[in-house]
């Protein structure tokens, strides 16, 4: 694949655009959907692109393609050059400079290559089944997948940015759905690896099962201001919201509520909040970044104070710094673009029964709709709906739904009071986070 | 490569090669996607970003199983590779079906018209409307701390041949402009949003309209600056016409795609024929809607779409339908199958959805209300359709009091059931409009228009801070 990036390289330079990166991507995956013991959908796929990014007297210009043949590759470069011709330039936007040795980050378990299609199949297979079979309560799984998936991951550039890596995962997931007295509610469960080995189906699709069972018989609750417990996927839907707030992006544009708040009190005293794209088990972690800048750990919280934001090289360029390593980027055909690593929210824990023994009265949220949309990361208002279970006199009474939980970001992480034992890696933002205390939220019912 | 002129023998001999291991249906979807996006913010195009992507699909239906493999590489050996893929996970036993010859039908060119392709369309001239929404944004009010503008087009030509013999080609032109706007005062801040697309061309936006989207997303951002804290409980919503949209879209409409309905996953699976909504509701899926957003000629597996009664009189009529799941209801596909890009598997998608108008006025509808929330804009939301409860974040929110808007609210979100709150439309104003959006399911993100016009919920739950 070098010799493709190098000689992107050298028809850009030829066409006298000089400062110039390439990042490619080739990757190959399966998708398994089963659904009553048979399969459903089985997807095999190979993807291969790259992205050609152009800087030319500080303008930026990109441009991608999935073909990559000899005439395809005169075109990108000559989009890439285009693109940058209509770009306004800015002194702080140049090609990344080599940012030193990689990560000594491995995200590749050779075990996934050896898995066949009949192992992965069986693996879904005996998800759906331990969920059907958990409680008699259980209708049926709506959606059980397996899927892995591994890519090689290639940038070049002019200014001798070079690497390679190779990284691969894995995961299942079910979806259950659990009826009484007419009555439907849902729940979900996943379990992520980087081998078949490091699954575990049978406690996937029991905690599916349970978490739809748990909330049969919900209904509304009255409304109060009360303290809450968010469950481990919950808070980390939470804190993938608000960790946009804390790029450099949204700050240096105004965007952010924490901008000019760096060795403020922002949160409860006992939160820790870092991003690290190096740790062996996060499922974002990587050498380097899109940028080809190596991954670090980068602390944004301690004791409740904020440490810090999260930089690219161009918002680490225009602040003076370096980039921390999160310009990421989606795929080929995505600009970086400053995002978290694997997010991780620690801090001194308590045993979670003991946390809901000791509340008098206050609801457990074990899942939230509308984080995305009824969150707002650049005003820091939210009001979003949620379903768990009501605590009263320090014991887990009867489910509620269609209540909503709304409040602001800062006042919830300033009154963070205490965090769970049950840490765990939620993917879909790579959160690694335990259920989190957090006092007077306004609850609205009846 | 003109996929238009692809070797129909190639497409066939793909097609058995897929089916030869057993199978009842086999589809090569063979696609070419070039896009281009400008995004301006801080007063700077900041990024302008395009490219090209072909690739094909191999599917092989057998029962009710799918099998799926695509390729990056669009020549013989690639199709081959898809083809082997397939027929390799079928599980032998079901007898291989017959390929019937190909002949091919290309979409109407006036079917949704495209005046001024983008792609003769030089990008500085686009880089300008750019400028023009941010110009109109910041002289909107000394308060406006931002605006990110977006223009983007996008042409995909899909070739798609099944076993059936079916052999269509479509030629897809999309056009959005955005603008967001961040308003700022001490420590307040909002934000506004607007959008227009279409499936249409560079015709879609000139410098008023690029003008106008940046000034409603502007004046929606000043405007909630004055806003307090929105009330929790339950009261009347009125929803504005538009945006108010989404409201189906996610309370209803996702109910109504078959796949849900199938697995019994859908509140809606059972009641056809059923009262699910008010007498006066009626509703629609229309992707055939001249130059929607959510509009093409055909679906993403070749099924000319169609305009769609779901809803008529208050009783359910139709659920939206993709090939597979036509086949196991033993229904006719309604032009709802579709897929993000040959990346996908398609699957039963809403395409412009809406409530049908009624007669009376907005006005009217504000006037009647003594006290109530008035929804002018959604932020978006989100439905569990198995148990048909919807969250939608609220843009732009006011109070209604003694029949009369007047306080702007904010922080505001609704809650509540799919069926509940369509048997609880009393009144729907004549005003009707549609607003695009990107619907996400399965991973997949494809344009969608919602419409409405002004209508009213005699009670919902509105959860809010103050």
């Amino acid at each position: 694949m070098f010799d493709i990036l190098d000689a992107v390289l050298e028809r850009a330079h030829a066409r006298g655009a000089p400062d110039v990166e390439v990042y490619a991507e080739r990757s190959t995956s399966r998708r398994i959907k089963v659904y009553r013991q048979e399969v459903e959908q089985l997807t095999a796929a190979q993807r291969r692109g790259l992205g050609v990014r152009v800087f030319a007297s500080g303008a930026v210009g990109h441009a991608y393609t999935s073909d990559l043949s000899d005439g395809a590759l005169d075109a990108v470069v000559q989009r890439a050059v285009d693109h940058a011709a209509v770009s306004d330039p800015d002194d702080f936007a140049a090609v990344p400079e080599p940012g030193g040795a990689p990560a000594d980050v491995h995200p590749f378990d050779e075990r996934l290559t050896r898995a066949t299609d009949e192992r992965r199949i069986e693996l879904a297979m005996s998800v759906e089944a331990v969920a059907l079979a958990a409680d008699p309560r259980v209708k049926s799984v709506e959606d059980t997948m397996y899927a892995d998936g591994e890519a090689e991951v290639f940038i070049a550039s002019s200014s001798g940015v070079r690497g390679s890596y190779r990284a691969n995962q894995c995961y299942a997931f079910a979806y259950v759905l659990a009826e009484e007295d007419g009555q439907v509610e849902t729940g979900y469960s996943y379990t992520v690896g980087r081998a078949l080995e490091e699954l575990d189906p049978a406690a996937c699709g029991r905690e599916a099962a349970e978490r739809a069972c748990r909330l049969l018989g919900a209904r509304k609750c009255p409304s109060m201001n009360a303290p809450v417990v968010l469950d481990p996927f919950v808070s980390a839907a939470f804190f993938g919201v608000l960790s946009a707030a804390l790029t450099a992006d949204a700050v240096q544009k105004g965007r952010s509520l924490f901008a000019g708040r760096e060795g403020q009190q922002v949160a409860g005293e006992i939160l820790e909040l870092v991003d690290d794209g190096t740790l062996a088990d996060g499922l974002d972690s990587a050498p380097f970044d899109g940028e080809g800048t190596p991954c670090r750990r980068t602390p944004l919280i301690g004791g409740g104070v904020l440490q810090g934001f999260l930089y690219d090289t161009y918002t680490g360029r225009k602040a003076g710094r370096g980039s921390t390593g999160n310009g990421l980027r989606g795929s080929y055909s995505g600009l970086p673009g400053v995002h978290p690593t694997n997010l991780v929210v620690s801090g001194p824990v308590t045993p979670l029964a003991e946390l809901i023994a000791g509340l008098e009265r206050g609801v457990l949220v074990t899942d939230a709709v509308g984080v995305h949309s009824g969150a707002n990361p650049i005003s820091g208002e939210f009001s979003v709906g949620i379903s768990g279970i009501l605590i009263e006199g320090g014991k887990l009474t009867t489910p509620v739904r269609e209540v909503t939980l709304a409040g602001d970001i800062i006042s919830m992480l300033t009154n963070v009071r205490a965090l769970g034992d049950d840490a765990r890696w939620v993917p879909g933002g790579s959160i690694l986070t335990p259920s989190v205390v957090i006092d007077g939220m306004a609850i609205g019912g009846t | 490569m003109d996929i238009a002129a692809f070797d129909a023998g190639l497409l066939r001999a793909t097609l058995a090669r897929a089916l030869r291991r057993g199978g009842d249906f086999a589809e090569v979807f063979v696609e070419d996607r070039d896009t281009l996006g400008l995004r301006l913010e801080d007063g700077r195009i900041e990024q302008t970003s395009g490219g090209h992507e072909i690739g094909a699909a191999v599917r092989l239906l057998s029962g009710e199983h799918t099998y799926y493999a695509y390729s990056d590489v669009l020549d013989e050996a690639g199709l081959t590779a898809a083809a082997d893929a397939v027929a390799a996970a079928v599980r032998a036993g079901a007898g291989a079906s017959a390929v019937v010859d190909l002949g091919l039908v290309r979409s109407a060119p006036d079917r949704h018209a495209v005046r001024v392709p983008p792609q003769t369309v030089a990008i500085a001239r686009k880089a300008e409307l750019v400028r023009a929404g941010n110009e109109a944004a910041r002289a909107a009010g000394a308060e406006v701390a931002q605006a990110i503008v977006g223009y983007g087009d996008t042409r995909q030509k899909v070739l798609i041949a099944n076993s059936l013999g079916d052999l269509v080609y479509d030629d897809r032109t999309r056009t959005r402009f955005s603008v967001q706007v961040v308003a700022r005062r001490g420590d307040v801040i909002q934000t506004g949003h607007e959008t227009v697309g279409g499936s249409a061309g560079f015709e879609l936006v000139d410098e008023a309209t690029a003008r106008a989207v940046a000034l409603t997303a502007a004046e929606k951002a000043l405007t909630m600056l004055d806003s307090r804290p929105a009330p929790v409980g339950d009261m009347p919503v009125v929803m504005a016409n538009g945006f108010g949209g989404t409201l189906f879209h996610e309370a209803c409409g996702h109910g109504l795609e078959a796949d849900a309905v199938a697995k019994d996953a859908s509140i809606y699976a059972g009641k056809m024929g059923e009262v699910v909504a008010a007498p006066i509701v009626s509703a629609y899926d229309d992707g055939s809607l001249p130059n929607g957003w959510g509009s093409q000629a055909f679906d993403d597996e070749g099924v000319p779409t169609q305009k769609t009664l779901v809803i008529e009189g208050g009783r359910l009529t139709g659920y939206l339908y993709d090939r597979l799941r036509a086949r196991e209801a033993g229904a006719a596909p309604t032009g709802n199958g579709r897929r993000q890009s040959f990346r996908h598997v398609p699957i039963p998608r809403m395409t412009t959805t809406y409530i049908a108008p009624g007669d009376a006025t907005a006005d009217d509808i504000i006037a009647a209300t003594p006290r109530g929330f008035y929804a002018k804009s959604l932020a978006g939301g989100q439905v569990e359709p198995a148990s048909g409860s919807f969250v939608f974040g609220v843009a732009e929110g006011y109070l209604i009091e003694n029949g009369r808007i007047t306080a702007p609210l904010r922080g505001a979100t609704l809650v509540g059931n799919g069926i509940d709150i369509l048997m609880r439309i009393d009144m729907i104003a004549a005003d009707f409009d549609v607003k695009t959006g990107v619907c996400g399911k399965d991973g997949q993100g494809v344009p969608v228009g919602t419409g409405q016009a002004t209508l009213r919920i005699a009670e919902m739950t509105v959860g809010g801070t103050g």
